[in-house]
């Protein structure tokens, strides 16, 4: 993102959620986003998701620039490149975990068998493969947001967009979401992840803290994981210009 | 897509089934409502006899014998009138009639259960002219003979349907001989026959041959005038009766101008000659026109109808407003599916084909009421027996509505739906 401005307008008054706002993101990393409520995390997560709209500025997604994309067009990159993972699951819940999974995959045009491998994978990958009948009703909160993360991996997308994905949960299960977060950005996955959780940002690779629609402050935790991989396999002149998701 | 689409209209039924059912009973009234009404006037208004209802003319003539007549044509005639008209080759069919009635049974028969049927006596012309459809044998062919060709449903009653052709009736105790054996007929309206509130009589039970009908005294059933004095039908043919009425097939402008020519030409000479004192002025009306002129179409149903129009739009209103309380009650559901990919394109296509089926649905039951409605109808105006009938265009057209209809009352809230903040949505 580069100098995106979000302002929400009514009859009486202006609000900037996103000031100037800009920041990128590589392949890879793990970033946590915090600050105070009303600060612009949440309308930054929906900018960056294709959920709502900006103002100004450009914004970039994998190289692409989304300023006067179409719906259809929006809708697709919403669909192939990102994984959204809610705060409240939001599993539909007379639909059985499979069909929960599987519902990104539907508008994707797969056919049954691809999204029926897909769907096991994505089950597979948070421990809940044996579940796939069940309803969300029959699993526990922390079941639910596995299920949810499952949803969001489906689609192999290039960028998961977490918001407090554990803000719903007890501590111990959030450790266990925070600990599949954390083995899905080991394998290589992107994440940015909105949290009121000041040890959880600590865990991530970076941290920025959002205040006033600006970043405000900019730390980084530990070292990319996977760029390290990344690095481990590549030559010294590519270690320079790692591949980058702009965000 | 569509078989998920399909998946997720049944999931949305199970979850709100009240809501749904209040939807389609809502639209199925609507549209039982407007389609039985409008059976009634399409039965009205119908057009009896499309492949030719624009070469069909009926004749009508001025030849009124004093001065104190009617301005407007006669629709029926003299004989001697009537039988100037068939003799005319100018036209491809040319018939002229006059409906009557007797009592009739089977003379081989040892039951002396006569039915009483009604009959038209006719040129022969007729039957190519209306083109009325034999099950068994023939039309006759003169206009004199002791030859009938009888209807289906009689033949039922007195031969069980079977080929009677060459069996022989008793009809008022003279026995007439059968030629001919129609196929189950509807002319609705019957247009050979729409004047004296016959429009929507059936077809008739026996066709005789008009010299035979008219030598034996077969009495007159239907609006006669005359300046003559007379006992017997059979004293008719030379005296001012009018009672016949003419028909012609004329196949294009050019035959139509010249026998509309031909009848007027009569019609001086026989003024020159003092026949009668009237202008000359002699109508050739095609079917369409005729039954328009006969205004068969009662105002009171044609009010009711464009009643039962608008009360059908106060049921979309309705179903829509209950669509849009589903809708507004799914929004979560909209925006997830907006957030992991769905277009506003594939959510239209959601909400259309679950609309499509409640159409079915809908049309389903409509076609349901509309035929209640019918039967209610006959209960309390038994007059409409013969037109409350459900044709399958008709039963087409309710379907038809009913998707129209369930489509149009789902597009206000689908184009809210879709109107959304996804982000809003979600919250």
């Amino acid at each position: 993102m580069n100098n995106v401005s979000r302002i929400y307008r009514n009859d009486t008054i202006q609000t900037h959620a996103l000031r100037d706002f800009s920041l990128e993101v590589k392949s890879g990393e793990f970033v946590a986003v915090t600050g105070p409520s009303g600060s612009g995390k949440s309308t930054f997560l929906n900018v960056a998701g294709l959920l709502d709209t900006f103002d100004q500025g450009e914004y970039k997604l994998d190289g692409i620039s989304v300023h006067g994309l179409k719906d259809d067009e929006l809708s697709r990159l919403r669909n192939e490149k990102i994984g959204f993972i809610f705060q409240s699951y939001n599993l539909i819940p007379d639909y059985s975990i499979f069909d929960n999974v599987d519902m990104p995959l539907r508008y994707r045009g797969f056919n049954s068998a691809e999204r029926k491998r897909r769907v096991e994978q994505a089950l597979e990958k948070v421990g809940l493969a044996s579940r796939a009948k069940y309803l969300p009703s029959q699993l526990s909160g922390g079941q639910q947001q596995r299920v949810a993360i499952a949803r969001a991996l489906a689609g192999e997308p290039k960028i998961l967009l977490a918001d407090e994905p554990t803000g719903n949960l007890d501590s111990l299960m959030a450790r266990q979401v925070m600990e599949l977060l954390h083995d899905l950005n080991q394998e290589g996955t992107t994440i940015i992840m909105v949290t009121h959780d000041a040890d959880q940002a600590r865990e991530v690779s970076r941290n920025i803290q959002i205040i006033d629609g600006q970043i405000s402050d900019f730390k980084i935790y530990a070292p990319l994981q996977s760029l390290d991989k990344y690095k481990n396999e590549q030559s010294d002149e590519s270690i320079k210009t790692p591949e980058v998701i702009d965000v | 897509m569509f078989s998920y689409n399909l998946k997720l209209a049944v999931h949305s039924f199970k979850r709100a089934p009240s809501l749904y059912f209040l939807v389609v009973l809502t639209l199925s009234i609507g549209v039982g409502l407007l389609c039985a009404n409008l059976a009634l006037v399409s039965s009205m208004a119908g057009d009896p006899i499309p492949e030719k209802s624009d070469q069909l003319f009926h004749v009508s003539m001025n030849t009124w014998p004093t001065d104190q007549p009617d301005v407007e044509p006669f629709h029926i005639l003299r004989y001697r009138d009537a039988m100037k008209i068939v003799e005319s080759e100018l036209p491809k069919n040319s018939a002229a009639f006059y409906a009557s009635g007797v009592y009739a049974r089977d003379a081989q028969s040892k039951s002396l259960k006569r039915f009483d049927s009604s009959v038209r006596a006719t040129t022969p012309g007729f039957f190519a002219l209306t083109n009325a459809p034999f099950a068994y044998g023939t039309g006759f062919a003169k206009s004199s003979g002791m030859e009938v060709v009888i209807g289906d449903e009689l033949n039922k009653n007195i031969f069980a349907g079977k080929n009677s052709v060459g069996k022989t009736l008793e009809l008022d105790g003279e026995l007439l001989t059968i030629v001919g054996v129609l196929k189950p007929w509807t002319l609705r309206p019957l247009f050979y026959h729409a004047t004296e509130g016959r429009a929507f009589n059936l077809t008739d039970d026996i066709y005789a041959p008009l010299e035979t009908a008219i030598d034996l005294g077969w009495s007159i059933h239907a609006k006669s005038s005359s300046t003559d004095r007379y006992k017997s039908v059979s004293s008719t043919r030379d005296l001012n009766v009018f009672y016949l009425q003419a028909w012609v097939e004329l196949e294009n402008k050019t035959k139509q101008q010249a026998f509309q020519s031909y009848l007027d030409n009569y019609t001086q000479i026989l003024k020159d000659a003092g026949d009668h004192p009237l202008d000359i002025l002699n109508e050739l009306r095609d079917v369409n026109d005729w039954l328009l002129q006969l205004k068969l179409v009662d105002q009171k149903i044609l009010a009711f109808t464009l009643a039962s129009i608008l009360f059908l739009c106060v049921c979309i209103f309705n179903a829509s407003s209950l669509l849009l309380s589903r809708f507004h009650s799914a929004k979560f559901e909209v925006g997830l599916r907006r957030a992991i990919g769905a277009s506003n394109k594939q959510m239209l296509m959601q909400g259309i084909t679950e609309s499509v089926v409640l159409g079915v649905i809908a049309g389903i039951i409509s076609l349901l009421l509309s035929w209640l409605f019918l039967k209610l109808s006959i209960n309390f105006l038994p007059g409409l027996a013969d037109i409350a009938v459900l044709e399958p265009r008709l039963l087409i057209l309710g379907v038809l509505l009913a998707l129209v209809t369930s489509v149009s009352s789902a597009l206000y809230p689908l184009y809210r739906a879709n109107r959304y903040t996804i982000s809003a949505e979600l919250k």
